[in-house]
């Protein structure tokens, strides 16, 4: 194996920024967790956290190569999986999104998203055609789209959505033409309102909030204006650790899931904000040049597809808790309490630093 | 760059190049969205941190409002009559509850309620902020309120809540002098020009609850609190002010005599008040149908107040001040002093009863009609026996003007300024009130003079200006305002007398006078009159019955015939010891035929009540003054 003398290509500064992001994560989360019933959130973090850098090292130590060819494999396995789910699943707030095995719970979903960016980049990776054809465009939509009709009967709109920005990324990297982006924006308008029809009435509900949070200050727009607060009540430097009132006091819902920035935010102010801001931007660029500095196509698509998912997600999550964006329900990624998603994205940057690693053809 | 190396030719070079420009697109993309996340929290955590900071303020801060303690009522000798209590309240908080659908049926579960009661408890606030709690379930006791305690995690927005709540402890004892508490009105907060009032508060609303709320409610204090999102309590962080605690009362009321009255009144409908004729303090006071005011107490007793709003036997009224009767031939008495004052008779005037006489076209009649009427009679014996006939005769020699100003002298016809709320102040008629009041017939007919002299007719008083009258012959003329209050605490344990001048004015009466009429009531009482048995011997007794006619033809029949409600009012009211009385009283019973056979024996259970005590507290006396001075 070639893996420890690429050691030298290691791209630290990406590693230590994940490293940094996780760390922030679990102070936050200790924070926000403590006195509150969800007060074993901590430790629970620190276990996955531990098993995500354990499935980072897996996924970097084997060339990116060996693992696409295994990539019907792995994907087969994520379908098959979120089946399962739909058959054994657990309930959770009305939606079956959780598998037991043993005492451990997991959501097949996020390693579902792992397997299908491995796929699709593996197939990406075979094709080297000018242009995106139209066999193309349906292999990318239906390799996306199996397990996202999957998911969204569980149903998880939430999970299902970060699988957009994966969807985009490949798509336009793939390099679709402008007359076939324009059919399917046309496409897309007509659908649109039907697939408002097709809402549940608590997603239109926040879709509505979202253009005006102060229709409803005590229903689906509590969420958004108590996020405001924490993160506007911050100020420069913050209240300080354990020393955010609206985290501590429970005003903000879901502290340490979905709204683990505003926590942040509230206590450590605008400069902790901006530490950790600058944290996913680092990653974000470290992703995007392990993209460009890739030898071959497949490294190409999977970097690109990793930080698709993954500044996809952040974005996202980050954007609601300042309210651009409407309550969505995604967690953000490296922060957040949720070890599936944690273990899911500590794989993915492991592919990415397995990109970075071989870089160089020798 | 490394991925070009895949690409072979020319063609190659420019799809490389272009996918180097795509991902930089995604590259300035992903950036520029950062920036303007930069700028997202730039603008609220630095430009509008302050607006922030007020909304989180705002979120956990609370400015709660203590409560006082309800000052304590006592009676005369500091036994308590009135105090508070602590009571568990399950209250709600609607914001924190999410799905009110599978919530009820969970909450009808643990609280052990049908789901149309809570339904109905929480649509009464419909119209309040959401904030606002609602009590869900009054008054539990430990167990309960430690089990919902227990389960607050489960149900969120549950919580029990401590509050102090009044105390009645001896129920519907002297339950319309004591009054009650409620919360106040949201027109009470709406009116009152000190906008004191809160929401929820409790405030006295009849009796002496309401006539001293001043002074029982006490001042609020104030405390700043931190509050989670649950509004639990997290931490005080300014202690604000203490509330100063109500004033305790003291009344004038002896709790023993108190008890002797309720036991003696059984189930009679009416009223009764003994007071001090020397200062007019009330030692007992009753009104009977009789409630119990620590219902009131409670938030749900709209079913119990609709209850005792609507009851026929209107158990609500206070009889002793809101309720005016026909005196009957108790005011035989006010028209002897009229009499003898103005010189239209002599206590030896005699007159000749046959049963009836005819005035006019009417045959006017008195009582023993059936037994030929009393034959002749002096002033005295005519109290006694209390003759109708001696009292038309005097009536008409004297004139309603005279009539009218002799009750209106000794209080009729005024309220007597009890410190009561509403009191009434009853009708003394004459020519002059009837043009004023009885618009469709305003004359003065002859006939009414001759009904006003037996105490009937448009006639009407109330018990407590009866017991001030009854008083006013025992301490020679003088009307005491009666009252209840007879001291306040002005700091903890120290109190302050009433040093009011209850003296309303003082009735000049010749000496004679006040001989005649005292030594005809103890007739009464004590030589075969009609008051015989509230005899006690050796206590000198003086009264005078009356009879208020409900129903025409009761002359006529036996009244022990008549169905009840049909039957007269009875009346006893007098005082004693002859000389220098101690007690004054007047007891009322409604429908209780003649007073004589009802009233009487109320009254003399109380005095036997009254005598023992006097006694042993004046042998703790005599022994003492023996002891002195050896």
């Amino acid at each position: 194996m070639p893996a420890w003398r690429s050691l030298n290509n290691f791209d630290w500064i990406l590693f230590l920024a994940i490293l940094a992001t996780c760390s922030i994560g679990l102070a936050v989360i200790y924070s926000a967790t403590t006195g509150t019933p969800s007060a074993g959130a901590f430790h629970r973090q620190m276990i996955w956290l531990g098993m995500g850098l354990i499935l980072l090292f897996l996924a970097l130590v084997i060339d990116y190569h060996t693992l696409a060819e295994f990539s019907y494999a792995f994907y087969g396995i994520g379908l098959l999986f979120l089946a399962l789910t739909l058959v054994f699943g657990r309930v959770v707030n009305a939606s079956k999104s959780w598998l037991g095995a043993g005492g451990v719970q997991f959501q097949p979903s996020e390693i579902a998203k792992a397997a299908t960016i491995l796929m699709l980049a593996a197939y990406m990776g075979r094709e080297r055609v000018r242009g995106l054809g139209v066999v193309h465009f349906a292999a990318i939509c239906l390799i996306i789209g199996l397990p996202v009709l999957l998911i969204m009967r569980q149903p998880d709109l939430g999970t299902a959505v970060t699988f957009a920005p994966l969807f985009a990324g490949v798509v336009f990297i793939g390099g679709i033409r402008v007359r076939t982006l324009l059919i399917l924006g046309l496409i897309a308008t007509l659908a649109l309102p039907m697939a408002w029809g097709h809402l549940k009435p608590y997603q239109k509900e926040r879709v509505k909030t979202f253009l005006e949070p102060t229709r409803d200050p005590k229903g689906s727009g509590y969420q958004l204006i108590q996020s405001l607060i924490a993160v506007g009540s911050g100020g420069l430097l913050g209240k300080g650790f354990l020393a955010g009132t609206q985290g501590q006091l429970q005003f903000l819902p879901e502290q340490h899931t979905d709204f683990v920035f505003a926590v942040l935010a509230e206590e450590r102010g605008f400069i902790g904000a901006m530490l950790a801001l600058g944290l996913y931007f680092v990653i974000i660029y470290r992703c995007i040049a392990t993209a460009r500095a890739a030898r071959d196509r497949l490294g190409v698509f999977l970097a690109i597809g990793v930080v698709c998912v993954f500044a996809g997600q952040a974005l996202l999550n980050i954007g609601v808790v300042v309210g651009l964006l409407p309550t969505t329900g995604v967690p953000l990624p490296l922060m957040s309490y949720g070890g599936s998603s944690l273990a899911s994205t500590l794989l993915g940057m492991g592919l990415v630093l397995n990109v970075w690693m071989r870089r160089l053809v020798n | 760059m490394g991925f070009e190396q895949d690409y072979k030719g020319l063609q190659d070079y420019y799809e490389a190049r272009r996918l180097n420009t795509r991902i930089h697109v995604i590259q300035v993309l992903f950036g520029a969205v950062l920036v303007l996340y930069l700028f997202a929290f730039w603008y609220l955590q630095i430009v509008k941190v302050d607006y922030y900071r007020r909304l989180s303020d705002n979120n956990r801060l609370r400015r709660v409002t203590i409560m006082p303690l309800r000052g304590v009522i006592t009676d005369a000798e500091h036994r308590v009559l009135a105090n508070n209590r602590v009571a568990f309240n399950v209250r709600l908080d609607r914001e924190k509850v999410t799905d009110m659908k599978t919530f009820f049926p969970r909450l009808a579960g643990i609280l052990e309620m049908p789901e149309s009661t809570l339904r109905d408890r929480i649509a009464r606030y419909r119209g309040r902020p959401v904030f606002e709690p609602v009590v869900l379930k009054e008054d539990v006791d430990l167990a309960e309120a430690a089990y919902i305690e227990s389960r607050r995690l489960e149900l969120r927005g549950l919580s029990v809540e401590v509050e102090s709540r009044r105390n009645y402890l001896y129920g519907p004892l002297a339950a319309h002098a004591l009054g009650y508490v409620g919360e106040v009105s949201e027109d009470q907060i709406k009116t009152d020009p000190s906008g004191e009032y809160e929401l929820g508060e409790i405030v006295g609303k009849d009796g002496v609850e309401r006539q001293y709320d001043e002074d029982l409610k006490g001042d609020k204090g104030w405390k700043q609190v931190v509050v989670n999102s649950l509004g639990r309590e997290i931490q005080e962080i300014e202690a604000g002010r203490k509330p100063d605690p109500g004033r305790a009362l003291r009344l004038s009321l002896d709790l023993d005599l108190q008890r002797a009255l309720e036991a003696a009144y059984a189930d009679e409908a009416g009223s009764a008040v003994f007071l001090d004729p020397a200062s007019g303090a009330i030692l007992a006071i009753i009104s009977r149908p009789a409630y119990d005011p620590n219902v009131f107490a409670h938030r749900f007793s709209q079913d119990i107040w609709g209850g005792l709003v609507n009851d026929p036997r209107r158990p609500l009224q206070n009889r002793v001040s809101m309720s005016k009767f026909a005196p009957g031939s108790v005011f035989k008495i006010v028209m002897s002093i009229a009499a003898l004052e103005d010189g239209i008779a002599t206590p030896a005037r005699g007159d000749h009863c046959t049963g009836t006489w005819r005035f006019g076209e009417k045959v006017y009649q008195c009582w023993a009609v059936r037994k030929g009427g009393h034959g002749y009679l002096t002033m005295r014996e005519a109290i006694i026996q209390s003759c109708n006939i001696y009292f038309y005769h005097l009536g008409n020699d004297m004139g309603i003007d005279r009539i009218s100003k002799w009750a209106h002298r000794f209080g009729f016809g005024e309220p007597t300024g009890v410190d009561l709320p509403h009191e009434e102040s009853g009708t003394v008629p004459d020519p002059d009130w009837k043009r004023r009041t009885v618009l469709r017939d305003p004359i003065w007919h002859p006939g009414e003079t001759i009904s006003v002299s037996i105490g009937q007719g448009a006639l009407e008083v109330t018990p407590i200006q009866m017991a001030m009258f009854a008083a006013a012959i025992g301490n020679g003329g003088t009307l005491y305002r009666p009252h209840l209050l007879l001291s306040r605490e002005v700091r903890e344990g120290i109190e302050e007398d009433e040093r009011q001048d209850h003296v309303i004015r003082r009735v000049e009466l010749r000496p004679r006078t006040l001989e005649v009429i005292r030594d005809a009531m103890w007739g009464v009482v004590n030589e075969d009159g009609t008051g015989g048995r509230a005899k006690i011997a050796g206590r000198d007794i003086c009264a005078k019955t009356g009879t208020a006619q409900v129903f025409r033809a009761s002359r006529d029949i036996d009244a022990d015939k008549l169905p009840k409600d049909k039957r007269d009012h009875a009346w006893f009211v007098g005082f004693a010891p002859k000389d220098n009385p101690r007690i004054a009283w007047a007891v009322f019973v409604q429908n209780g035929g003649h007073g004589g056979t009802t009233a009487a024996p109320i009254a003399r259970a109380v005095l036997e009540r009254f005598f023992q005590k006097l006694d042993s507290r004046q042998g703790v006396q005599q022994l003492a003054s023996v002891a002195v001075p050896q």
